[in-house]
């Protein structure tokens, strides 16, 4: 049974980017709007939580309930404090400024994995660090001084779109390349070794081109309590249109369901049952649709 | 140094051929220069470098603060106590002649204020600054706590009396601010904008009859950010191409043009003729005929 979308946020200023579940409700982040608003299911309410992100894409909880974003505009991590307050995650890449963040997940260990692409839109202020001459999935972990240090993790990512971890976090899921010619689009599966560091991947899924032009990859993705991965993707323009998928870790395709809106963004579950899926889109839309799934908690 | 003369006047202040001195170099952001008449010694700050340094002549550099919260705009009160807009640290401070330091304003209206740019202290020791918000975002140059409270990006003041004042509310990214020698005008120069406005003091340290002063012209690397005033009332101001030197009229007489993406000024030495100026990377003087207003 298809699942069944309806938009019930937006549309905003630009996009809207990452989602994450609040108790029952979502927070949900507009990049180009600089905002994080929550949205309860059950009451329908709307409130903004944040504002000033400085394009604040991907969110994510760490393993104490802590509240992470990519922040794009500041080519940083960052952590949305209960008290009010917004404290950078940083740390150098081999002394160096990485280059914006868009997605991340935390595992267990409170390391953090984000992917780190450049972006159409520069960074705010004087450009004194030059971009790195790579675009990857890049950890931060904190060290026995408690200091954040950056290592790479992937050496063969073009883009990366965006990250999600196994259940057991034995495999990191990076799905990369956006939609232009000449560049891959792919949804990798990388064996993730207990010390962060990641073997030779295995191809999920790859995505087109047809004379409409390249077909628009994965963008964002979450887990669901069977431990396949629910993605979004996909756009009008080319290929089968916008798309949310349940990709087994094998790879395989188990469902697709039709996405109304286009460029859906990120996407995570929630509401009472934990069944409700949340989809943002690049119109700066949120979408919410029951599912026959529930999400991993 | 090279001149760019768009008006006759800017000959007899430059002289026939300025010298470049370079001061310091290798560093990540200069900003802040002051000169401190009564030790005879040059300061400024790296502001990614996280440090506030000193200079005097014959003697060399040494770091003064380190860390400095990212400190920013540099101004010395009357009493002789360097006064620091925070920046990162989102406060007005000062280091006290026991050399503690003092948080003097932290908040307007209850918020935090965004991140104290540039600053200048009027003779009655009220003490303005520009708080704009990039010490929020720019990478290299945050603090603890990036949250922006205030939905303004303003020129602040803080009375003798230690009670906050909104001065100019309708800045986009307000930047450099200096008097006019006699204090009867408040410069105030807008980045994102590319314009410097003028606004009259009144008596009680408020602001009335905000008037655009200039646009700053020109492609090459440079913005509107520090700028300061000479004894005779023209008007240096950062912008594309090195330092652009204003009469007071509002018209541009010429260019210094300075070699790097150049972001702040300050006169110095006895006489006040030197012209000591940052760029991203490092500090320079040249030597100018016109005596620029003493600070402190």
């Amino acid at each position: 049974m298809a699942w069944q979308f309806e938009r019930v946020a937006g549309p905003f200023e630009g996009s809207a980017g990452g989602v994450v579940r609040d108790g029952d409700a979502v927070i949900f982040s507009t990049i180009d709007e600089g905002k994080l608003r929550r949205f309860d299911p059950a009451s329908g309410a709307l409130t903004e939580v944040r504002r000033y992100t400085n394009r604040v894409n991907g969110l994510a909880r760490g393993p104490g309930g802590e509240l992470y974003g990519a922040q794009e505009g500041g080519r940083r991590l960052v952590e949305f404090t209960p008290d009010g307050r917004v404290m950078p995650v940083d740390a150098l890449l081999d002394g160096k400024y990485h280059n914006q963040p868009s997605d991340l997940v935390v595992d267990r260990a409170h390391r953090i994995y984000f992917t780190d692409p450049r972006h159409a839109v520069i960074p705010f202020g004087p450009a004194i660090f030059p971009f790195l001459d790579h675009c990857s999935v890049l950890r931060l972990e904190r060290n026995d001084r408690r200091a954040w240090v950056a290592s790479r993790v992937t050496y063969d990512t073009v883009s990366p779109r965006t990250v999600l971890l196994a259940p057991d976090e034995a495999a990191l899921y990076v799905a990369d390349g956006e939609p232009k010619e000449g560049e891959a689009r792919e949804l990798r599966a990388y064996p993730l070794r207990p010390d962060g560091t990641v073997g030779h991947p295995a191809v999920l899924q790859t995505f087109g081109t047809d004379h409409r032009g390249p077909q628009r990859g994965i963008e964002g993705m979450c887990l669901d309590a069977d431990g396949d991965i629910v993605a979004v993707g996909g756009w009008r323009r080319s290929g089968p249109g916008p798309l949310v998928y349940v990709i087994a870790p094998t790879g395989a395709v188990i469902e697709s369901h039709p996405f109304p809106g286009d460029l859906p963004n990120k996407c995570a579950f929630g509401g009472a049952g934990l069944d409700t899926l949340f989809v943002t889109t690049g119109g700066g839309e949120l979408f919410a649709a029951r599912t026959t799934r529930r999400g991993h908690s | 140094m090279d001149i760019d003369l768009a008006a006759p006047g800017l000959e007899r202040i430059v002289g026939t051929n300025p010298p470049l001195d370079q001061i310091a170099h290798g560093l990540f952001f200069g900003e802040g220069p002051v000169w401190d008449r009564r030790k005879k010694r040059f300061l400024w700050v790296d502001i990614i470098g996280d440090t506030i340094w000193e200079w005097a002549p014959g003697v060399g550099q040494k770091a003064l603060v380190h860390p400095s919260s990212h400190a920013n705009g540099l101004t010395f009160d009357r009493e002789g106590r360097l006064n620091v807009a925070g920046w990162s640290q989102r406060t007005i401070w000062r280091i006290e002649h026991d050399g503690s330091f003092t948080t003097i304003a932290a908040r307007y209206d209850g918020k935090k204020f965004n991140s104290p740019n540039d600053i200048v202290v009027r003779s009655d020791g009220s003490v303005y600054w520009t708080d704009s918000a990039g010490g929020l975002v720019i990478p290299g140059m945050v603090g603890e706590d990036m949250q922006r409270q205030l939905d303004i990006q303003a020129v602040f003041r803080l009375t003798p009396q230690g009670e906050v004042k909104l001065v100019v509310e309708d800045t986009v990214y307000p930047n450099g601010l200096c008097f006019s020698p006699d204090e009867t005008i408040l410069y105030v120069n807008d980045t994102r904008l590319g314009l410097i406005r003028a606004f009259d003091i009144t008596a009680d340290g408020s602001v009335s009859n905000g008037r655009a002063f200039h646009k700053l012209t020109g492609t090459e690397p440079g913005v509107a950010d520090g700028m300061k005033c000479d004894q005779e009332g023209n008007v240096y101001c950062t912008g594309p191409g090195g330092i652009h030197v204003i009469d007071p009229g509002g018209k541009l007489l010429g260019r210094l043009r300075v070699p790097g993406h150049c972001t702040n000024l300050a006169w110095g030495d006895d006489d006040w003729r030197s012209l000591y100026f940052t760029t991203y990377h490092g500090v320079h003087r040249t030597r100018l005929n016109i005596p620029g207003v003493p600070v402190g």
